[in-house]
């Protein structure tokens, strides 16, 4: 039991040291750089979207630096590995903040990661942008400190979702077909919510699947059953290609629509002919391959800084996390040379559809809210590509007039 | 309604058939080295890579990159067995467990590490087509799959039974001193039986990319497997196949009847249920404890 | 030499008693975040040592009786209105009563059935718990306050000391457990189950309290963790928490108090000391896994007690090496 004691205290001793709190003016800023903490998964299976983030961040700060950097000052990040996991999430925060003393935190976690470090946040008064997590926590209810980066809302997505599902593919019977998992159950309740409330439209049938299923049968039997002329896809791209091609076997001829996570290279190249004519909604303006200038640009830019990586990236991510950047420079550009934690909101605040190019969707925080972005893009698979569809909402957002 | 029914019955087998393959390479290493090899879905996994590195990277034939990538990854299994397992060969259940799940992360790890977790695709051998018969479709790939893991439990049947190295490796997996003492190799055998189980593994990768895409969790798998090979009792190649078919048939049709939760559960359940009552199985011999 | 003599003085202990009261007050809130953790995972560790390092049954579901007492902890108090110091011990023997539960029909099973058996009981409570989100939040999680004790908020620092609390007290116990005949009786079928019951020993009676004890240790310890993080998730209790919570008994040292201590400390540090390799962290654990599985089977304490004096129980070659079932 002594030794048992012992132990444990020498190991302790040796493991941590003492640290004592140090006055900052403002912590994280000093006369030539600015500290930001980023944390995402960049290990496990969701280490696409934190690599991504991480990466983007670094080639944004790598081109911003060399162009002078936030009124002389240099932009630094330290990345955190959060591992999908809310209390690895909140450790990585705690050590940015209290220990490495960060200005901003960025966001590139998931969002139960997200959800899980909210209230240290904001309980630090901390800014932070939450650039691909799509969890409500972050807007609602408002606060100060929070900024949704490009990601969009949940209630947003139900929005477009059944807007195009009824108005652009003008379909009255919708099956839905959607993953178990956290993302796409939000996207399955919200777009049977906003079908209802919107269109007034139940959907014909809803069925579910498990993420790592291998076989649709039962559910698409179900769906064919049922006859709707639209089946709406919301999973993630293993399931939603086998689900694709199953269905085209099985004799389904109608419609596919998949979710965002959905739009991925992966499935036309896994579903091959069964995935012609899926569309879907993306959150960047344009596609990853597109021959738009901008786009060919941060290609050309990116193979430039990481000239080894690997088949697949740049992701979404990488791009997300490259434009959130910006906006966040733009904002503490704004805020001016006396740079603190109260400016940095105020500037933020000021932005109107901000965006550092063609890449990235328009972004406006007022001092009501701060949902960056509300554009989803249209695409849809022709000869195994996504290419973009021209298709305007039918009707505005209802999601700024929430109190 | 018959229709519905023989449309269940062809997907039940379908997916059944992929977990009867990987079924097949975790009872070969149960039944000749004792070992419950938790990392054989990563090798299934690390099969599908490596063929996709020949077939779409090096451009090379189907048949030339599936024959390339069973060699590379027996080769791989050689290597796992005398670095990682032989040392632990007399350790308790619980390291062999704990080893070798750490093997198979370290190999999913590494492949994430290359190929990130895009899912790719791994063409089939012949194009994939679909027999219609009155309103049931059968995708021809899937039919090709359950043909291969019944050729391949036959091939192998023969051959444990018939050949000289398969009358070995019974007699290891029998009695190890015996067999010392006949003047077999137990060393040798051992490296032989994981190269095996790794190629029919990596076989049963290259087989199953197709229908279902390449990507790291591909593995995941694994959990089905044993409730397939516990259904054959792990001592029966045979069994391990059935045990997967049956498997796969109980899912699709809860699936279709219950619900999908129920999927969800039904393989846990059937696992909990046949280790309580049937722990040898339907097919396995129940083993005598030394003490 | 001199150092173990200063070790074994009361002066000694003392000195770490105050260490460890007075350090929250020094420690900056990540440092006091990962030492709360670390508390929680010493309980979880005593407790599984004392079911797989001691009792040797094998078990892949210690993190399913950590969100059992988690979820259990948090549901009672915050959908049913129970107040935490109520909620936490009712958890706890929520988790002890499904360990009673799985214990019995496992009762059969050894070796890779028994795994295989936890690892069946493991998915199908993620299922219940991703299912039952009315309850539990499902995919979603559920936010986790921290209890409020005469009208305060618990912060920290008063948090920290309560988990310090109760892992004494768990440790306590433990310890008067493995020295009591019970203790002697989960050693003694770890070494041989038939020499046990040749002895008189009742496996099945063993059997089912081990897992009960180990379920109740694991319960209290999800208790603990869900308002220290803030936010339980069905992802955080998966296969790889398990697997995380039998690293820490590994390479501790399985069957010994002090390896359950040493280990949960090292490997709960271990991601912060690994943070520096990034994502290359996962693939080097595994690795550090592998090599203690091989050459260090006895773990930290097997191999400090090596080089010091002789263990009170049985000796670490035959507590690790015992038999092969």
């Amino acid at each position: 039991m002594k030794k048992l004691l012992v132990c444990t205290g020498l190991i302790l001793l040796t493991t941590f040291f003492i640290v004592s709190e140090d006055a900052h003016s403002q912590q994280g800023v000093t006369n030539d750089s600015i500290l930001i903490g980023g944390f995402g998964p960049i290990t496990g299976p969701a280490a696409w979207i934190g690599l991504g983030a991480r990466d983007g961040i670094n080639l944004a700060i790598k081109e911003i630096n060399s162009a002078g950097g936030i009124q002389g000052r240099k932009l630094r990040l330290i990345f955190e590995d959060d591992a999908a996991s809310p209390s690895r999430a909140l450790a990585g925060v705690k050590k940015l903040v209290d220990q490495d003393k960060v200005f901003m935190l960025f966001c590139g976690a998931g969002s139960n990661s997200t959800v899980g470090v909210i209230d240290f946040v904001k309980e630090r008064k901390i800014p932070m942008i939450v650039s691909i997590a799509s969890a409500p926590g972050v807007t609602r209810p408002f606060n100060k400190y929070l900024f949704r980066g490009g990601t969009t809302e949940v209630a947003r997505y139900g929005e477009i979702y059944s807007d195009f599902v009824t108005q652009g593919l003008q379909a009255e019977k919708i099956a839905i077909i959607s993953g178990r998992d956290e993302y796409p159950k939000n996207e399955a309740d919200s777009l049977t919510k906003y079908l209802k409330s919107w269109f007034n439209i139940d959907p014909v049938v809803r069925v579910e699947f498990n993420a790592g299923d291998k076989d649709f049968t039962p559910q698409l039997l179900e769906i064919k059953k049922a006859n709707p002329e639209v089946v709406a896809i919301l999973g993630h791209p293993p399931e939603a290609a086998i689900i694709l091609r199953q269905a085209r076997e099985l004799g389904l001829e109608q419609h596919f629509f998949g979710g965002a996570a959905t739009v991925d290279p992966a499935v036309p190249l896994n579903a091959k002919f069964a995935a012609e004519g899926f569309t879907g909604t993306f959150l960047l303006p344009i596609y990853l391959d597109s021959k738009d200038t901008d786009m060919v640009k941060f290609r050309q830019a990116y193979k430039k800084e990481y000239p080894s990586h690997p088949a697949g990236r740049p992701n979404w991510c990488d791009v997300m996390a490259y434009t959130d950047t910006y906006v966040i420079a733009e904002g503490m550009k704004r805020a001016g040379k006396n740079l603190t934690v109260d400016k940095f909101i105020s500037a933020m605040e000021t932005l109107r559809d901000y965006r550092v190019s063609r890449i990235a969707t328009p972004r406006t925080f007022t001092s009501e809210h701060h949902i960056g972005n509300l554009r989803l893009q249209p695409l849809v698979v022709l000869n195994g590509r996504w290419v973009p569809l021209a298709w305007e909402p039918s009707r505005p957002s209802d999601v700024l007039k929430k109190p | 309604m018959l229709g519905l029914n023989i449309q269940l019955l062809v997907a039940g087998l379908s997916v059944g058939s992929i977990y009867a393959l990987v079924a097949l390479g975790l009872v070969m290493t149960y039944k000749a080295s004792d070992v419950l090899n938790f990392a054989q879905g990563e090798i299934l996994t690390a099969g599908a890579y490596i063929a996709l590195l020949f077939s779409v990277t090096l451009k090379f034939p189907y048949y030339q990159s599936f024959f390339l990538t069973i060699i590379l990854i027996s080769g791989l299994g050689i290597l796992l067995e005398r670095v990682a397992f032989r040392p632990l060969i007399m350790a308790p259940p619980f390291t062999i467990i704990i080893a070798t799940l750490a093997v198979g992360q370290m190999i999913k790890n590494l492949i994430r590490l290359i190929w990130q977790s895009d899912v790719h695709r791994l063409s089939p051998p012949f194009r994939m087509a679909i027999w219609k018969w009155q309103d049931i479709r059968v995708n021809t790939q899937a039919v090709w799959v359950i043909a291969c893991a019944l050729i391949i439990t036959g091939i192998l049947a023969v051959f444990f039974r018939s050949s000289w190295l398969g009358k070995a490796m019974r007699s290891v997996s029998q009695n190890q001193q015996g067999a010392r003492l006949m003047g077999i190799s137990v060393e040798r055998v051992f490296s032989l039986t994981w190269a095996i189980s790794a190629a029919l593994g990596a076989a049963a990768g290259i087989l199953i990319a197709p229908l279902i895409g390449v990507y790291p969790d591909m593995g995941l798998v694994l959990v089905k497997a044993f409730v397939a090979s516990i259904i054959g009792g792990f001592t029966s190649l045979a069994g391990a196949v059935v045990g997967g078919l049956v498997v796969g048939l109980i899912e699709t049709f809860s699936g279709a009847y219950i619900s999908s939760t129920f999927k969800e559960f039904v393989a846990f359940i059937l696992l909990i249920v046949l280790l309580m009552f049937r722990p040898y199985g339907l097919f396995g011999a129940k083993q005598a404890r030394r003490v | 030499m001199v150092l173990r003599e200063a070790f074994d003085s009361k002066i000694g202990l003392l000195a770490i008693v105050v260490i460890l009261l007075t350090l929250p007050w020094l420690l900056g809130s990540f440092y006091l975040y990962t030492l709360s953790l670390i508390l929680v995972n010493v309980i979880i560790a005593t407790g599984l040592n004392l079911l797989t390092g001691n009792a040797g049954q094998v078990s892949l579901c210690s993190s399913t009786f950590m969100a059992i007492g988690a979820y259990s902890a948090m549901v009672l108090n915050l959908k049913f209105g129970l107040t935490y110091w109520l909620a936490l011990p009712l958890a706890g023997l929520i988790a002890a009563a499904l360990g009673f539960g799985l214990g019995v029909p496992a009762l059969r099973l050894r070796g890779y059935y028994l795994a295989l058996a936890t690892l069946a009981f493991l998915e199908i409570i993620q299922i219940v718990i991703q299912e039952a989100s009315t309850l539990t939040g499902g995919v979603r999680g559920l936010l986790a306050p921290r209890p409020t004790f005469a009208g305060f908020k618990l912060n920290d620092q008063s948090f920290y000391y309560f988990i310090l609390v109760i892992t004494f007290l768990m440790i306590y116990i433990a310890r008067n457990l493995l020295n009591s005949p019970l203790g002697r009786a989960f050693n003694a079928i770890r070494n041989s189950e038939a020499a046990a019951q040749a002895l008189g020993i009742s496996l099945a009676q063993v059997k089912v309290i081990a897992f009960t004890i180990s379920a109740f240790y694991a319960g209290l310890a999800g208790g603990l963790y869900a308002p220290l993080v803030g936010f339980v998730d069905p992802v955080e209790f998966g296969l790889w928490t398990s697997i995380f919570h039998l690293t820490m008994i590994i390479v501790g040292g399985l069957g010994s108090l002090m390896g359950s201590v040493v280990g949960a400390v090292v490997i709960t540090g271990l991601p912060e000391w690994l943070r520096g390799l990034k994502e290359y962290r996962d693939l080097a654990s595994g690795a550090i896994l592998l090599c203690f599985l091989i050459f260090m089977p006895t773990g930290i304490a097997g191999m400090w007690g090596r080089f010091h004096r002789p263990l009170d129980h049985i000796s670490k070659e035959t507590e690790v090496n015992g038999t092969r079932s």
